[in-house]
């Protein structure tokens, strides 16, 4: 048993290797991946398997009979999924044993994603061992080896900075929205423009409880289609600005060569707003709101430079925090593969 | 160590809301959020540290120890640590520990680092305890219950200016990030606002059943500076809610308000050659 051991293995081709021209011929739907572990089951020698398909990353985690049974894999899989085996093996990786289970515990954390730290991965994680797991692919090797695993992407991610702050312009707003007025379920968010970036940032705001947006453009067919996005109201181009007042946050982001918020039309309708902040998101180049306005009372104006800039700054802080997390995941790892391997010893010794 | 010596307690219980303060600043800046179980477990093991110095001091006082600098100021801290105990469930503000670790620390060094601050003043020949009357005592403590509210209502709004000069600077940190939103901890501060003029208000009525039946007995500087307080925060309070301040300066009055405050501490709590006594009018009725 223990020599069973030395076929735990990782196959697979990511961003890191893989451009994205050569991952969109190896994408696997969702629909596919029980077909795919199937055909991973009838590989004789492959005791337990799991198939991990991203974005950017295809993944198969195997547990093998010995060291033929592994190298068979990847021909078997190109050829069961259609995939070109010469472009596969051009731009794949392999890890085996103590290897497999770091990079496992790597890509869980997000310390292997292409935005260092994102936590969506740990869910397509989850996900895919959980499909592996009801098709009987996984095992008592890997079910404990994937379990332990994610709880030291857990403790990775708790115990140090890696997932801490927003690197997207929308959640940037977010967040910057939250220290204003925290909960934004009673915010009352105003697009102006249609812009695509404003779009996200208001996605973003709508993902974390904004619940009232109204969206004015020059366009009315582009307005009524955003609004419809989002469930919001739209709000005719000409009126806007005498209902100013009503909203706590507002992202401008229209294609105008000219100011369209300058500092005499936000101070007259800050009298109205009794003491509430006034958070003005810029999002066009050029800038929409004129830049006197910062300097107003309660009113907090942020423009896209200013925004990529924390963006910047939370992805530097996030790789800062690597080596730490790096450093808690090997010694996660080397307990983990310890115990495994105790585990298959005894259970080896009490066979003979 | 002496453990019988009240000072070694309170010196115990700034020392932890330091380390406390800190380790929480720390953990705080790196982006990672201070377990609260611990932040309420160290904070009440300072507060505990703090209750037994000054239940000492009052042993060897034979009553409240309010009598000196270093007393008042123990007693506004550790009313405030025992507010803060009591309503973080009610205002659910994260860091409003940390900072609140940090302000009773600040207040503990102040009143500890000198000796000169603490004389004791109950050994002296002819000492009288401070109340004597059980009204005057009840006054005396719902006051200093109130100075703990607006040293509360002092920690939030300092945690609102760390917010509003961040986002003013338009700088985002792990920090900023775990620090309320300045709406919510406008919100606080007003609440807070409220509930202390209205504690101060039921002690300036309380103090005024004696006030009235002996006038002679109340110095006019103390009575002028505890009206003036009030109006301060009643003033503050009233100016808020019709929107007349708010944010920022808002903010800024309600720290100056707290060091006026704490500045006219020894004025308040100065006593009248008389005062300790009982009234006279009701001292005749016992007798």
């Amino acid at each position: 048993m223990s020599e069973a051991l030395q076929s735990l293995f990782v196959l697979g081709l990511s961003h890191h290797k893989a451009p994205l021209a050569v991952r969109e011929s190896f994408a696997l739907k969702n629909g596919d991946l029980p077909k795919a572990l199937r055909n991973l089951q009838s590989i004789n020698g492959l005791l337990e398997s799991m198939v991990l398909s991203t974005c950017n990353r295809l993944e198969v985690y195997g547990f093998a009979k010995d060291r033929d049974s592994m190298t068979r894999v990847g021909r078997h899989f190109c050829e069961a999924n259609h995939f070109d085996p010469v472009l596969f093996e051009k731009h794949a990786y392999i890890h085996t044993n103590l290897s497999t289970l770091q990079h496992f515990v790597g890509v869980t954390a997000g310390l292997d994603s292409q935005m260092v730290g994102e936590t969506d991965i740990l869910n397509q994680v989850k996900s895919a061992y959980d499909l592996a797991r009801t098709a009987g692919s996984t095992g008592p090797v890997l079910n404990r080896l994937f379990e332990r695993g994610f709880h030291a992407a857990k403790k990775a991610r708790t115990s140090t900075g890696i997932s801490k702050g927003n690197v997207s312009v929308g959640n940037v707003c977010v967040d910057l929205a939250e220290r204003i007025f925290g909960k934004l379920s009673r915010s009352r968010v105003l697009l102006i423009g249609s812009g695509e970036v404003a779009e996200l940032a208001a996605q973003a705001l709508l993902s974390r409880g904004a619940a009232d947006i109204t969206v004015t453009s020059r366009s009315q067919d582009n307005a009524l289609a955003l609004a419809s996005n989002f469930g919001g109201a739209v709000l005719g181009y000409s009126d806007f600005l005498s209902h100013l007042s009503k909203f706590d946050i507002v992202i401008s982001s229209t294609a105008s060569k000219e100011i369209i918020l300058n500092r005499e039309c936000i101070s007259g309708n800050l009298s109205s707003r009794r003491g509430r902040p006034l958070f003005l998101i810029d999002l066009a180049v050029p800038r929409d709101v004129a830049p006197e306005v910062d300097s107003l009372y309660n009113v907090f104006v942020y423009n896209l430079d200013d925004i990529a800039r924390i963006a910047n700054e939370n992805l530097e802080h996030r790789r800062q925090e690597i080596e730490q997390a790096k450093l808690i995941l090997d010694r996660q790892s080397w307990s983990i593969w310890l115990d495994v391997r105790r585990r298959c010893l005894i259970k080896s010794i009490a066979s003979t | 160590m002496d453990f019988s010596e009240p000072r070694t307690w309170l010196w115990s219980a700034a020392i932890l809301y330091l380390v406390t303060f800190l380790s929480g600043v720390i953990q705080a800046r790196r982006g990672l959020a201070y377990p609260a179980f611990l932040l309420l477990a160290l904070l009440a093991v300072g507060y505990f540290l703090q209750t037994r110095g000054l239940y000492l001091r009052g042993l060897s006082t034979h009553a409240c120890p309010l009598g000196n600098g270093m007393e008042r100021i123990q007693f506004i801290a550790w009313s405030f640590v025992l507010t803060y105990l009591i309503i973080r469930l009610i205002f659910k503000l994260q860091l409003l520990g940390l900072f609140t670790s940090g302000l009773a620390a600040v207040l503990s060094f102040i009143s500890l680092f000198s000796k000169g601050f603490d004389p004791h003043y109950w050994n002296e020949p002819g000492y009288q305890k401070l109340f004597q009357n059980p009204w005057i005592e009840l006054h005396a403590s719902v006051a200093i219950f109130s100075y703990g509210v607006f040293a509360l209502l002092t920690v939030v709004s300092a945690m609102y200016l760390v917010q509003h000069s961040a986002l003013s600077a338009k700088k985002s940190s792990a920090f900023t990030n775990f620090l309320p939103s300045i709406s919510q901890l406008e919100m606080a501060a007003d609440k807070l606002l409220l509930t202390g003029v209205l504690f101060l208000t039921s002690s300036i009525l309380v103090g005024s059943i004696h006030w009235f039946q002996d006038l002679n007995n109340v110095s006019f500087p103390k009575l002028f500076v505890t009206i003036a307080v009030w109006l301060l925060y009643l003033g503050l309070w009233l100016l808020h809610l019709t929107h007349r301040i708010f944010a920022r300066k808002f903010a800024i009055a309600c720290l100056w308000a707290f060091f006026l405050a704490m500045v006219s501490m020894s004025t308040v709590s100065g006593k009248k050659e008389t005062e300790a006594t009982f009234p006279q009018s009701l001292e005749n009725q016992r007798l």
